[in-house]
């Protein structure tokens, strides 16, 4: 299988490695800096620390370059094709999910990977986040149709 | 203000942009943390690359935090996660289990997290991951207010 060959198994580990990095470097590993950013109370008073719009953008944009140069690619270097996500349909199911998703971000100030990230210097409560988000990934995934072809039927 | 840190900001952000590149271009696969974490779990056939990003994300940040003391954190580790706002009456570790729980059951129903909606979802233009950032940086902007956790 091609993803159980080394040069897809060392682009993954490429590709988290600076992921790791540019979490810390970004401080997205810091729960109350992240709380900061999505303060947006302290606008009047001057307290708002907008760091974190600096850290999507150039991301954004050095991905839409990788996007566009993969429009020209009938294949990634390392697999037979691109896994485009297929859904497309915008439904009560995206809009529930990610409405979840941020009273949770807004809660604790820390996404899907930075949780991970902190492994690395666990932080008190941390097992506590990743056990629960881990349960509740595993609850919704039980709530999504089961199968890809199904999953993808319930979203159009 | 001193908090406000857009150089080191760019540097992580274009760090996580070319993450996410390198995975596109070498592998095909969207860099999105919360999928990659949900098909950690069966039914998964395919385990292995996503074990291998965490392990190698992990131990990145690890290093980042040595190597680089006088960039990001400045060497600083957090010692603990947020603590539960006092005028809500809730334990620390009960708010961060609700906050875990609706994080992965979110992410999981929402199929996706700020990586994979908000990084590469919307570099590759899709309408529903803009419609996924909209909501849930309005309503974790919301929730910041609510709670008064800040």
């Amino acid at each position: 299988m091609a993803n159980l060959k080394l040069p897809y198994l060392a682009t993954a580990a490429l590709s988290g490695a600076l992921f790791g990095a540019g979490l810390y470097v970004s401080q997205m590993v810091d729960a109350r800096k992240v709380l900061r950013f999505l303060d947006v109370t302290a606008i009047p008073s001057g307290g708002w620390d907008p760091s974190l719009a600096f850290v999507i953008v150039p991301a954004i944009v050095i991905m839409f370059l990788a996007v566009q140069l993969s429009r020209q690619q009938q294949a990634p270097l390392f697999d037979v094709e691109f896994h485009e996500p297929e859904y497309a349909h915008i439904d009560r199911r995206l809009i529930g999910g990610a409405a979840l998703f941020g009273i949770g971000w807004g809660m604790a100030g820390i996404c899907p990977g930075p949780a991970l990230s902190l492994i690395a210097f666990v932080p008190d409560g941390l097992w506590i986040f990743l056990v629960a988000m881990l349960i509740g990934s595993y609850a919704g995934s039980l709530i999504v149709p089961s199968g890809h072809a199904k999953r993808l039927a319930d979203a159009r | 203000m001193d908090s406000f840190t857009p150089l080191t900001a760019a540097l992580g952000g274009s760090l996580i942009g070319l993450a996410t590149a390198v995975l596109w271009l070498g592998n095909g696969r969207i860099a999105g943390i919360s999928g990659i974490f949900g098909q950690m779990l069966p039914p998964a056939q395919t385990v292995v690359w996503r074990l291998v990003f965490v392990i190698a994300m992990v131990s990145a940040t690890f290093v980042a935090a040595r190597l680089l003391p006088g960039i990001g954190m400045g060497g600083d580790v957090p010692a603990a996660l947020v603590e539960a706002p006092a005028a809500w009456g809730i334990p620390t570790p009960v708010w961060l289990a609700i906050a875990g729980l609706l994080t992965g059951i979110g992410t999981k129903i929402g199929n996706g997290c700020t990586s994979g909606h908000g990084v590469c979802g919307l570099a590759r233009l899709s309408r529903r991951s803009l419609v996924a950032v909209l909501v849930f940086f309005g309503v974790a902007m919301l929730t910041v207010a609510v709670t008064g956790i800040v």
